[in-house]
């Protein structure tokens, strides 16, 4: 409780600090203290599939938080949703599964204070849109927008209405990744240069491929291949490009200034369908104009001077990867997927990584103090991702 | 018949060309680096992919620029039978003295010296009684100059990395190689190393299923001490001053481009490129600057970003993801990753790694692969490489399929289109930098050819008769 306190007042004062007593921020400010002293928060879920689910454990697991209310329109995600309540000690919630528009009426209830939406793609900004001008704090699941329009939406409504939106990109919390931050803050990398990023999960084969009855008329909700047959892009870029963000101060002294992007072709979803034995060419979807390229790379380039370079590969069947690594003038860091090794000038042998224990060693000494002080207990970074959305509400 | 379908080709490849020039590259005032030539209306005269040269039996060899590295290649062909080593070229005395102490360990004649003059080089490619001139001299325009001086003179070329500088060099080069009818081989021995042949192999053998994309880089740091280059290779530094972009594109490209069946099924059809900002040789040059008054000139200057991507895009859909880096303290490495739609492989961060569905490769996998997929050259001479050494054999395993060609009258594994492809990627990526990584088209040297050129031949179906002299070993 007096941890809890204590960071309460730190983060008023921190707050205080950085208000800007005459902009949109000053109003933000006024609004955001109105819940500091509560007890216990109350959260609504709006989506509560495999990922909702997954986030309400986790949040669950905090003392002082309370779910009173979910929201699915599906009839199963719910049941399992209401046994997760009960396993942990809470009341059955009350649902909101008439339609797809139910999420407003628990917008409506006064006992909210946040909200964390875990839909469908195409829901995640209309949501968000909805609870922020309900003055409910915001936990948003990613890939959160997905067109420029939506980006600056949600920017000019969180700064109109000074509700906080946090994104949940949990890759951020990655204890890696997070140890990688603290040497960065702490310049044993000298000047960071060059970051890559990515990510490489195999959909290869996935039912949807062979899906027949795909219609994209009239459908507000739409599954993740579906995306494919509407736009090649980088459909999913924010676990990599997270941690990349917060090791080159992205948004706070840094900036994205401009990308290239080039896609291969969008052939392995028709042939697939076409060579599979419940496919054949007279499949409609070995027909159909796939737009998704099978690989995209893009090259972004910061206000700094740094360059990012950030892979999509959602098709392809390939080990799982984030591609994560980070290059700096004095050190360079090859993250989890590509290798576990870091090289720091003139302590690491002339071209050796160092790996195995030294690497460990590495990770110990810069380990976050997020992850040493505070989530010793925790092995997961999702629950130091849904305890920190909490303290952020607290 | 050939004939006709040749004809038909050049006109498609006319016809096309007039289309693919990009308006931007005339319209750029403030770099004239692709003013001329970029996509050159000519016809291709005579196809030098697949061509097959007349026998030579004896290869004789004179070797110009003999520093370290053309030592080293020289050193090669000390170690082969069929071959003479007539003549050296260098302007460096200690580096001929060093040459004929070797030739003499290896129980061979001294060589015939051309020196004295910058210019002796001609001489060396004007004597009758040579049939292949190995060029390794500094980097910069005399690559292209002696080639093509020396093919003039009815000479084969083996020149080393990058074969050309502008995008009229590489032209010249390609044209030159058709009107005389001489190989210009260009000496990528990293499409010689072991990994890259066996990956090579496996792509031949549709391991990789249908190959979509590659990642290729030539990541080798220079240590701090070589981010400001000594005297004797300030070539290197001025080069970093002038030019921003990816310098040193043809180590990573080569294999991958071999792996894709560039120039032989596919082409390399636009690129984009974004260099980071210089975080580190500045600061150096400008501290050097404080001490040696030397350096001064080279203070004041922008120099070359730490680190170059680019992105190439192939005409059947491939990409192709290129990285030049040689500032920043980093492992060596080429990344050399393919990802096909069975399979792909990654040699670096070593161990190379091949997966297959969404696992890697264990070693005793790894080991059943090796068994089933290694290349012919190397399982002919694979250990003897090994022993000779040279960046741990790839140099002599390259040596030889060169002179063995040569000998048998067997096409080039890399011949000139490559050594022009693969080396201009430099200006083509120096563009996109400067236009904020605008996309550039990139020139089909073959002109059409690359619809019907064979494949490189990795089975060793021919020749391979080339003797080692093993008792040097």
């Amino acid at each position: 409780m007096n941890r809890r306190f204590y960071l309460k007042s730190a983060a008023i004062a921190g707050i205080g600090m950085a208000v800007n007593p005459s902009g949109v921020l000053g109003k933000a400010i006024s609004t955001r203290n109105q819940s500091f002293k509560k007890d216990f928060v109350s959260i609504g879920f709006i989506g509560v599939g495999n990922r909702g689910r997954g986030l309400l454990n986790l949040i669950l697991k905090e003392k002082g938080v309370r779910v009173p209310a979910i929201c699915d329109v599906n009839p199963d995600a719910i049941i399992k949703a209401q046994q997760g309540l009960r396993d942990n000690g809470q009341k059955n919630a009350d649902t909101y599964i008439k339609d797809e528009y139910s999420w407003k009426k628990l917008l409506e209830r006064k006992d909210i204070d946040g909200v964390v939406i875990a839909t469908t793609w195409d829901w995640l900004v209309p949501i968000a849109l909805g609870a922020m001008l309900a003055q409910k704090y915001v936990g948003l699941e990613v890939p959160a927008a997905l067109t420029l329009e939506d980006c600056w939406e949600l920017v000019d409504t969180h700064e109109k209405t000074g509700t906080n939106m946090m994104f949940l990109e949990n890759c951020c919390y990655d204890r890696e990744c997070m140890a990688v931050l603290q040497m960065v803050r702490e310049g044993l990398f000298g000047k960071p240069s060059h970051a890559t990023c990515g990510y490489r999960h195999s959909s290869y084969g996935s039912p949807g491929w062979l899906d027949s009855n795909i219609d994209l008329t009239n459908k507000p909700t739409k599954k993740n291949h579906e995306f494919s047959l509407l736009k090649n892009a980088d459909q999913y870029p924010t676990h990599g490009v997270g941690p990349v963000a917060n090791w080159l101060d992205i948004n706070c002294g840094n900036r994205f200034l401009y990308l290239t992007s080039t896609s291969t072709t969008a052939n392995t979803i028709p042939d697939y369908v076409q060579n599979h034995p419940k496919g054949g060419p007279e499949h409609p979807n070995a027909k159909r104009n796939w737009k998704q390229g099978d690989i995209i790379t893009t090259v972004v380039k910061t206000y700094r001077g740094e360059t990012v370079m950030i892979n999509y590969d959602n098709f392809l069947p390939r080990p799982y990867s984030r591609d994560y690594s980070l290059q700096g003038t004095n050190t360079v860091w090859s993250g989890l997927y590509l290798k576990r090794g870091i090289y720091v000038h003139d302590k690491s042998s002339s071209h050796q990584w160092e790996t195995g224990e030294k690497y460990d060693k590495y990770m110990k000494e810069y380990d976050h103090p997020l992850w040493k002080n505070f989530l010793k207990q925790h092995k997961i970074y999702d629950m130091a991702e849904s305890i920190l959305y909490d303290e952020s509400i607290l | 018949m050939l004939q006709n379908r040749r004809k038909f080709l050049q006109n498609i490849a006319l016809g096309s060309l007039g289309l693919s020039v990009s308006p931007d590259i005339f319209a750029d005032k403030k770099n004239n680096l692709l003013s001329r030539n970029f996509s050159k209306e000519s016809n291709q005269t005579f196809n030098m992919c697949g061509y097959q040269a007349p026998k030579i039996d004896k290869v004789r060899v004179a070797f110009i620029g003999v520093g370290s590295r053309g030592t080293s290649n020289l050193r090669q062909m000390t170690y082969l039978e069929g071959v003479e080593i007539k003549s050296i070229c260098d302007i460096n005395p200690e580096a001929i003295d060093r040459v004929q102490k070797l030739l003499v360990k290896q129980f061979l004649p001294k060589a015939k010296i051309y020196t004295g003059s910058e210019e002796s080089w001609k001489k060396a490619c004007e004597d009758p009684n040579i049939d292949l001139i190995s060029i390794a001299v500094p980097r910069g325009p005399l690559h292209a100059a002696i080639s093509i001086y020396a093919m003039e003179h009815g000479k084969h070329v083996a020149v080393e990395v990058p074969a050309i500088f502008t995008i009229e060099e590489a032209w010249n080069l390609v044209e030159t190689s058709e009107r005389t009818r001489r190989h210009c081989m260009m000496m990528e021995n990293c499409c010689y190393d072991f990994f890259e042949l066996l990956t090579l192999n496996m792509a031949r053998q549709g391991f990789f299923g249908e190959i979509v994309h590659g990642d290729a880089a030539y990541i080798h740091s220079s240590g701090q001490k070589g981010l400001v280059s000594g005297k004797e290779r300030i070539w290197s530094l001025t080069e970093k001053q002038r030019y921003n972009g990816n310098l040193y594109p043809t180590h990573g490209l080569g294999p991958i481009c071999q792996a894709m069946n560039v120039n032989r099924g596919d082409k390399l059809t636009y690129m984009v490129s974004m260099s980071s900002a210089d975080f580190m040789r500045g600061n150096a040059v400008h501290e050097m600057a404080e001490k040696d008054p030397y350096y001064k000139k080279f203070d004041s200057a922008t120099y070359c970003g730490n680190m170059n991507t680019s992105i190439i895009r192939t005409e059947k859909g491939r990409t192709i993801m290129l990285q030049y880096d040689v500032t920043s303290p980093r492992v060596y490495s080429r990344i050399h990753m393919l990802s096909g739609t069975k399979g792909a492989c990654l040699k670096y961060p070593l161990p190379a790694r091949i997966s297959i569905d969404e696992r890697w490769l264990n070693d005793t996998e790894m080991d059943e692969i090796k068994e089933k997929f290694t290349q012919a050259s190397v399982k002919r001479i694979g250990e003897m490489a090994r022993k000779v050494g040279g960046h741990g054999g790839m140099d002599f395993l390259m040596t030889w399929r060169l002179i063995d060609c040569l000998r048998n009258g067997l096409p080039m594994d890399q011949d000139v289109y490559d050594a022009a492809l693969w080396s201009v990627i430099w200006p083509l990526s120096e563009w996109s930098v400067a236009n904020k990584s605008k996309p550039i088209d990139i020139p089909d040297f073959t002109r059409g050819a690359w619809k019907t050129n064979e494949p490189v031949d990795v089975s060793l179906s021919k020749g391979g008769n080339t003797v080692i002299r093993e008792r040097l070993l």
